[in-house]
Parts: structure tokens; C-alpha cells; sequence
């Protein structure tokens, strides 16, 4: 059994914030990820990070766009704590070795992005993610005396005895070998699971890995079924088309030439919230208004060419190698996909979670800061924020952590007999088909309008998967770098996940944010004005609501 | 969007696992696709529709998380960025291999061991010197102009094609790589970093000049990071930084030099330029033979005739870079 203090599960941005916090509090440190740390899904973040700088912003503002963008979900004393942090955020970022974009006068350049009040977003061309990334990677390595990185290794527990946490159970896609981790504290940072829709603008290893095994553990999951379908992603492929593409002015257009946008938020138009954008699009292709294929058209061409290649040279490359047009000269196709998961393992602004010893923090975690909808630049700036805080707590509590915590042999015995079993059948389910299967349900059911009939149609295909998972089977018996093994976990993890969402989203009736149901088109506040919260229990999830904790900032109708 | 063609595409995909099997072997798979499928796409669809057991490193299909880099019709290139269509076109077949200059662990899955050795080695994260501290709550300043100086590094993926690409990575283990020089480059050039002297004096001597010049490298680069052109740079900087300090960078200088006294090289002199006479001594023998076979290069060849011009040329490329912005 492998020993250390604080265990983060995760490496991306948020895993390796909390990595460096713990390291700084003087904590011996495990890094657990499935992926090298600068292949994580944080790189692929395209548009900024916001941050209210300079005398023309203000925090407050900052603040009352992201309540007002999260339809009055989010806890605004979170989202207090956390725009107020942005400034001192980037500033670390920037010093830590970041390549941000720069204004003639040598400060940070600055783009609007939808939602905000104020051009507040902070990047580096269209690829922040990848220059927030490399910098805070190239940061933490500098401390690769005082943490071990364990690389490529897959997570299928965390183990908690009499209500506390005693490690995690990881297995080492090298040479297929189970291992307990013990540590008194744990930081769930792994990230998205919106693999668990069929057309998602996330990288395949986003199957919410973190999330399942803390929900397995006992963990409230919160606000799941608000799930963000960005606006603009690649027809064929799902790639994300960031919103700094409509930030440095390209439009969204119908099969009319019309500028549809204009009916649906007068005010800001193509930078309305991405929900409200999402919902404009799909409402154009089913009332006719799409192109043949169902899609609408994003237009850059008036920009100009130097333009559209100096800002959104990424963009230009997915175009070009994965759709086969050129921006410079062609509208764009695009529909929405799913992009964000706003829930996630419900935490408090430090990062802990309702298991002591337990933390989460990044799109694995619901703080929540993104309450019903999440801000374009907010994302990136949530994994820095509270991916730190949730360090330092992690930190403090391994430093008071009373006993010695042991993960024992029939804890990965735990992991690996399932395994076992899985590889000795001769017949059974294939994790592919479960998984294709999943996504579609998905997709269809729980999508970005829902019904009542559509979600128990969800549910109770949802369910009928599951019992199918329980006879699963691994086809490849190999050691080595064994994938039909990992989709195996990963699909397990993610009908747990899919499940919770769609109980959640239909309970909840009322519309808000990006969960918008066609039998109840309103907000409902004084019956939803509520965090969902789900545990694990015999039969699936059981639900319960908490309160949303207000400062200054009275619920309005919310238009763009 | 017009409905795309479909074609069989058949695809030789290599498989090995070390330990388990004594040589690798080629899978044949048919898969209908259409022409701008990529190379990905279609393995996971044989992961899914035919053979679970393939084994590849992957995540983002979107070219940004460097995950799958492998030899493509014997070409370096990520596989979610390389449509199947023209591929079949030109080659007549596909065939998908394993990266080179790194162990195979298993079909197409690498050991990148000695690449990210590499890359620590160049001490990759700003220095900070305590007499220049970073201003306090405040970003440092640096305009669109210094911005500029980093090229596409910072677009770098860390995919590893360069290194597979690159005979001089195969040649001599010590040879850091293309990706870890063109890391370094952008550390070079940063206005942050304050150690731009060290590096290049420490890299003149850690395998800067083993670059072979091929610009393999370049042509892998999904990215355009041009790390062959980061090099030429990283080397002028290095002269700059320390002037010729050993074969390598003397060569570059004194192979300036000697073309520009006659416009013709001599060969003889480029030696003692580059390895001083001691190393001419030291390669005594080798000149001997080569002066039994090819006498001429004792001699030193007459000036070529507009050597006037070749002279004006040189002064145009000493001069500082005109701005043509």
C-alpha cells in the first residue's frame, strides 16, 4: 500500500492548483491521472478566463452577471468570494509563466464573451485553457521533489471507513496492477463527464470518473440535471466553436440570412447567455428556419482575414482540418452540444464536500458558483479559484487528521473482483454498445428541451442499461494498457451519473437556466429557488433540496 | 454540405505486445468511410465495430490534447487531424504505426519516457532572479511586439510527432529534441524569464548543435510550431549570447566566414575554424585519406568572380532586420 497525505485525483487545472496549494502547505502529495497532466481536458478551454480589472470594470458587476447568468441558482456569497479572487487569480497565472494576449499598452487584452456586462474576458488567442495549463504545469513541476505523480493510472474508488476517508483505489493502465492509495485526504478534480451525451463538444476521457466513485462513497451529488449545451459547436464533429468567436463579432444567421438572434435577447444579441443561444438555435431548425441537415451558420467572414486568423487561429484549424471550410470565406455550421456540467460533487466555497476528508473542486464540483447556467470564462477561472481552496483545506485537514488511515487488500479486491469477473465471461454485454446506448438515451430524453413523458422514458431506459452493465464483459484479457477495461469503468461510472441527472431533472418542475422544460416553461422560485442534492441509495438516487445562500442580489426575470 | 462520398478504406494497423508476443504483426480492418474521415475516428470505430483489444492513446479528437501522435504512411502525424481520403489517394493504403525513437509498450502505445526527460531537462518554468521581482499584484507588462517573438511555441502540444520525426533523436539519445528546443526557445525570448544568458551558454555544450538541419521536424509539426526554425534561432542566439564556444557553434560562424573570404568553402580551413588544431591533428588521418582520393581539397579555391556582390549580401544580412510591418 502506497502512503501519502493528501491524494488529488485529477490534472488538470483545478487537480494541479490543488496539487500546489497542498504541496506550498508543506503536504506530501499524490497526483493521480488517467492522462499526462498537459493532455488534461483543461487545454482544450478556448475563449478566456473573466476577471474585472482596470477602472472601467467592477467586481460588482462581474458578480450580478454571473447570479443573473446562473438564473438566480448559484450562492452568491461563493460567487462573491470567487469574482473577487479573479483579479489576484490572473495575476498569479500571469506571473506563473502564462502567454496571455496583450493590449497595445503592454496590459492583459481583454474580449467580451456573452452574459457580461463589461469586455472582461482575459486570453490568449483561442487557447487559453492550453496557455493556463502549460504554465501552471510548468509551475508545479518545479515541486517535483515534493509530490509523486501518478501518471496514467485510473481511479475506481475513493474507500471511506466509519465516515471517514482512508485513500483511494487506483489501477496503472502500464501494467493493469490494482493499488491502494491511503491518505486522510482526497481532492476530486477529474473533470467533465459530458461523454455521457453523444454529441459533446469534451474530450473522450471526460466520463466523470471522480464524480461516480464520490458518489459511491456517499457523497451528495448537487444540481446534476443542469447540464449546458454550448451553442456553437462543429455540426459533424461536436468541436467547440468558442463564444470568443461571436466576442470578436461573428454572428449567427438562419437559413433566411436572418440574424435570428435579434428575436430572442434584442439587447445583446449573438452574446446572449449560452442557454438562451442554445435554445434560439435549436428553436430556428425544428420551426423550419435551419439548413438542410439541421444546423444554423456562425459567420466570421466580415471580420476579415488577419483578424479571424490572429485571434481565432485555432478556430481557422478546426474548420479547415475537421469540417473542410475556411472561415476567412465560409460561414461556419454549427449546432449545440452538451459542453458543461454545472453539478457536480456538491462543496462549500473551501472545497469540502459532505464527507470529512472528501473534496472536489473544478467542473467535478458544484460549489455553486455556476447555479443554472454557467458564463462563458467563468469555467476556467472556477478550476484556479477553488481548485486552490480546496488545497489548502485538504492541506489543513491531513495536518489534523487523527489515525492512520489504511486502504487494506479486500478494499482493492473491492475494485479488482468485479474486474475479474468481467474478463472470465464468455458472454455479455459490450461497454461500446452500453455506452452508444447511453448517449443516445441521452441525448434524446434529457436534452436541452424536456418533458415529463420524455424524462421517465429516460429514466426508465437509464435503468434498463444498468441491469445490462451488471453482466458486462471484457473481451481483451491483457495487462497492458487494457482500454476495453477502462470503458468498461468509465461506462459504469457514467449510467450512475446519467441516472442521477435525469431523476434530478424530473423532479425538478420548472424551467431555469439550461434546464428548460417545455410542460413548465417558468421559473418557479418560491417551490424552486433550491439546490438538488442526490446520495447514493439502494434503488437509485434519493433526492433532497438545500437552500441557495443570498447576499444582495433580489431574483429578477432574466433578460438579455 | 454536399453528401460526401463513402469508400472501403483498408487499414494495416501494427500490433504488438512486448513480453506477450515475439514480433509485432499487422491487422488488416475494412472500414466504409467517407474521404475526410480522420485516421482516429476510424480506429475507435474498430475499437467499437470490430476489435475491442486495439490499443492507442487518446482524448480530445480535436488536435489540442497532443494524446495521438503515430506514423501514418510512415509520416508523423496526429490521428485526429489526418483525414483517411487523401491518404488513400496518395499512398494506395493505410497503414498505422507506432511513433518512433520510443519504446513500444503495447500496438500503438508508446513509452514518452525520454521525451519528457528531455523536456524537464531543459528547465522548463520561468527563472526568477530576487534582484527583478515580478510586480507586485500587478501582471508584468509585454506588448503585442514581444508577444510576437514567441512565434507559435506556445501553440506547442507536446504530441511528440518532432521526436518521432527526427533521425537526430534516433542518432544520439543525449539529443534533446526539437519539441525541448523550441520549449526552450520560448523561454529564451520571454521578458520574464531571467536566465536567458545561462541557457544558452549551457545548451551550446547540451546538444543544441547535434540538430541535423533536416527540418523533419517542421514538416511533423501539427501545430506549426516550425521547431527547426526555433533552433536556427535558438543558435544565432546562443553565438549571440557567447560567440563560438565549441565545434558546433564555430562551425556555424567560421563556415560564415570562409565562404565569405572567396565565396567558395575550404574545406581545409573549415576544420581548424571548427575543431582548432587540435582537432585538425585529431583528424589527420581522416584528411589523408580523403586528400588520396580528392586532392583538390588541399588547395584553396580561387575567388569566385562577383565577390563584390557576395559581399554586399553578407552586409545585408548583418544588418539589423528591417521592419516591414
Amino acid at each position: 500500500m502506497r502512503r501519502h497525505e493528501v491524494v488529488v485525483v485529477g490534472a488538470g487545472l483545478a487537480g494541479q492548483r490543488a496539487a500546489l496549494a497542498a504541496v506550498e502547505a508543506g503536504r506530501d502529495v499524490a497526483v493521480v491521472s488517467k492522462l499526462h497532466p498537459l493532455r488534461s481536458h483543461s487545454g482544450a478551454a478556448q475563449g478566456g478566463i473573466n476577471a474585472a480589472v482596470g477602472a472601467e470594470d467592477s467586481i460588482d458587476t462581474h458578480i450580478y452577471d454571473t447570479v443573473k447568468g446562473s438564473d438566480y441558482l448559484g450562492d452568491q456569497d461563493a460567487i462573491e468570494f470567487f469574482c473577487r479572487e479573479a483579479g489576484p487569480t490572473v495575476v498569479e497565472m500571469e506571473h506563473f509563466g502564462t502567454i496571455f494576449s496583450r493590449a497595445p499598452d503592454g496590459s492583459l487584452a481583454r474580449r467580451p464573451f456573452g452574459g457580461a456586462g463589461f469586455p472582461r474576458t482575459i486570453y490568449a488567442a483561442d487557447r487559453t485553457g492550453l496557455a493556463l495549463l502549460q504554465a501552471i504545469w510548468e509551475r508545479l513541476a518545479t515541486e517535483a521533489t515534493r509530490f509523486t505523480l501518478y501518471q496514467e493510472w485510473d481511479l475506481t474508488r475513493i474507500v471511506v471507513r466509519d465516515g471517514k476517508v482512508q485513500g483511494i483505489v487506483a489501477f496503472d493502465r502500464k501494467n493493469g496492477r490494482f493499488e491502494g492509495i491511503a491518505a486522510p485526504a482526497v481532492v476530486i478534480a477529474t473533470g467533465p463527464s459530458g461523454r455521457i451525451y453523444a454529441r459533446t463538444t469534451n474530450a473522450h476521457s471526460c466520463t466523470g470518473d471522480g464524480v461516480a466513485a464520490a458518489y459511491e462513497a456517499g457523497a451528495l451529488l448537487k444540481d446534476l440535471e443542469f447540464v449546458q449545451f454550448h451553442p456553437t459547436a462543429l455540426l459533424d464533429s461536436g468541436i467547440l466553436i468558442t463564444e470568443g468567436a461571436r466576442g470578436e463579432g461573428g454572428i449567427l444567421k438562419n437559413s433566411k440570412g436572418e440574424r435570428f438572434m435579434s428575436k430572442y435577447a434584442p439587447h445583446v444579441l449573438d452574446l446572449a447567455s449560452r442557454d438562451v443561444v442554445s435554445r434560439a438555435i435549436v428553436t430556428e431548425v425544428s420551426e423550419g428556419n435551419g439548413f438542410e441537415g439541421g444546423f444554423v451558420h456562425l459567420e466570421l467572414m466580415h471580420l476579415g482575414k488577419e483578424r479571424i486568423e490572429s485571434r481565432l487561429q485555432e478556430i481557422c484549424d478546426f474548420c479547415r482540418n475537421f469540417a473542410g471550410i475556411d472561415p476567412v470565406t465560409q460561414p461556419i455550421p454549427v449546432y449545440p452540444a452538451q459542453h458543461y456540467m454545472m453539478g457536480g460533487i456538491g462543496t462549500n466555497a473551501k472545497g469540502e464536500t459532505s464527507v470529512p476528508g472528501l473534496f472536489a473542486a473544478g467542473e467535478a464540483a458544484c460549489v455553486s458558483i455556476h447555479g443554472a447556467n454557467r458564463l462563458g470564462g467563468n469555467s476556467l477561472l472556477e478550476t484556479l479559484v477553488f481548485g486552490k481552496q480546496a488545497g489548502i483545506a485538504a492541506a489543513a485537514f491531513a495536518a489534523q487528521a487523527a489515525g492512520r488511515p489504511t486502504v487494506t487488500d479486500s478494499d482493492v479486491d473491492a475494485s479488482q473482483a468485479p474486474i475479474r469477473a468481467m474478463m472470465a465471461r464468455d458472454h455479455g454485454e459490450d461497454p461500446a454498445q452500453l455506452r452508444a446506448e447511453m448517449q443516445a438515451t441521452m441525448e434524446r430524453y434529457v436534452g436541452i428541451y424536456r418533458n415529463d413523458a420524455d424524462m421517465l422514458e429516460g429514466i426508465k431506459r437509464i435503468r434498463a442499461l444498468k441491469q445490462r452493465y451488471a453482466n458486462v464483459r471484457i473481451v481483451d484479457r491483457s495487462q497492458v494498457y487494457n482500454l476495453n477495461l477502462t470503458d468498461a469503468l468509465e461506462v459504469g461510472h457514467m449510467l450512475e451519473l446519467a441516472e442521477a441527472i435525469v431523476v434530478g431533472a424530473y423532479a425538478r418542475t420548472e424551467s431555469r437556466g439550461a434546464h428548460s422544460r417545455i410542460d413548465y416553461p417558468k421559473r418557479d422560485d418560491a417551490r424552486w429557488m433550491r439546490h438538488t442534492l442526490a446520495r447514493k441509495g439502494p434503488e437509485g438516487p434519493e433526492l433532497s433540496y438545500s437552500p441557495v445562500a443570498y447576499t444582495r442580489w433580489e431574483p429578477k426575470e432574466r433578460v438579455y | 454540405m454536399a453528401v460526401a462520398k463513402t469508400l472501403e478504406a483498408p487499414i494495416e494497423v501494427y500490433r504488438f505486445e512486448p513480453g506477450k508476443d515475439a514480433k509485432p504483426h499487422y491487422d488488416r480492418y475494412t472500414l466504409t468511410v467517407e474521404p475526410h474521415t480522420p485516421v482516429l475516428t476510424a480506429l475507435l470505430r474498430i475499437r467499437t465495430e470490430l476489435d475491442p483489444s486495439l490499443t492507442l492513446r487518446y482524448s480530445c479528437r480535436s488536435s489540442i490534447c497532443g494524446s495521438c501522435a503515430m506514423q501514418i504512411n510512415s509520416k508523423s502525424r496526429l490521428a485526429c487531424q489526418t483525414p483517411i481520403g487523401p491518404e488513400i489517394e496518395k499512398h494506395g493504403r493505410l497503414v498505422v504505426e507506432p511513433m518512433r525513437n520510443q519504446p513500444v509498450l503495447r500496438d500503438l502505445v508508446v513509452d514518452q519516457a525520454s521525451f519528457w526527460k528531455h523536456y524537464d531537462r531543459i528547465e522548463p518554468h520561468l527563472k526568477l532572479d530576487p534582484r527583478h521581482p515580478m510586480p507586485e499584484g500587478k501582471p508584468n507588462p509585454m506588448t503585442p511586439a514581444e508577444v510576437a517573438r514567441f512565434y507559435e511555441t506556445p501553440r506547442c502540444i507536446a504530441c511528440a510527432a518532432c521526436y518521432s520525426a527526427c533521425p537526430a533523436v534516433e542518432a544520439d539519445a543525449d539529443f534533446p529534441g526539437p519539441m525541448a528546443l523550441a520549449k526552450l526557445y520560448r523561454f529564451v525570448v520571454d521578458p520574464r524569464d531571467q536566465a536567458h544568458q545561462d541557457r544558452l551558454v549551457r545548451i551550446q555544450t547540451d546538444g543544441l548543435w547535434l540538430c541535423l538541419r533536416c527540418h523533419l521536424c517542421t514538416e511533423a509539426c501539427p501545430k506549426d510550431v516550425r521547431p527547426s526554425e526555433r533552433i536556427r534561432d535558438l543558435k544565432e542566439l546562443a553565438i549571440a549570447a557567447q560567440g563560438g564556444t565549441e565545434p558546433g557553434s564555430r562551425h556555424a560562424i567560421g563556415f560564415k566566414e570562409n565562404i565569405r573570404e572567396r565565396g567558395q568553402l575550404q574545406e581545409m580551413k573549415l576544420v581548424r575554424q571548427s575543431d582548432g588544431v587540435g582537432g585538425m591533428l585529431a583528424q589527420a588521418p581522416q584528411g589523408l585519406r580523403l586528400w588520396r582520393k580528392k586532392p583538390e581539397i588541399a588547395k584553396k579555391p580561387r575567388a569566385i568572380d562577383d565577390l563584390d556582390q557576395l559581399e554586399a549580401l553578407y552586409r545585408e544580412l548583418d544588418a539589423p532586420p528591417r521592419d516591414d510591418s
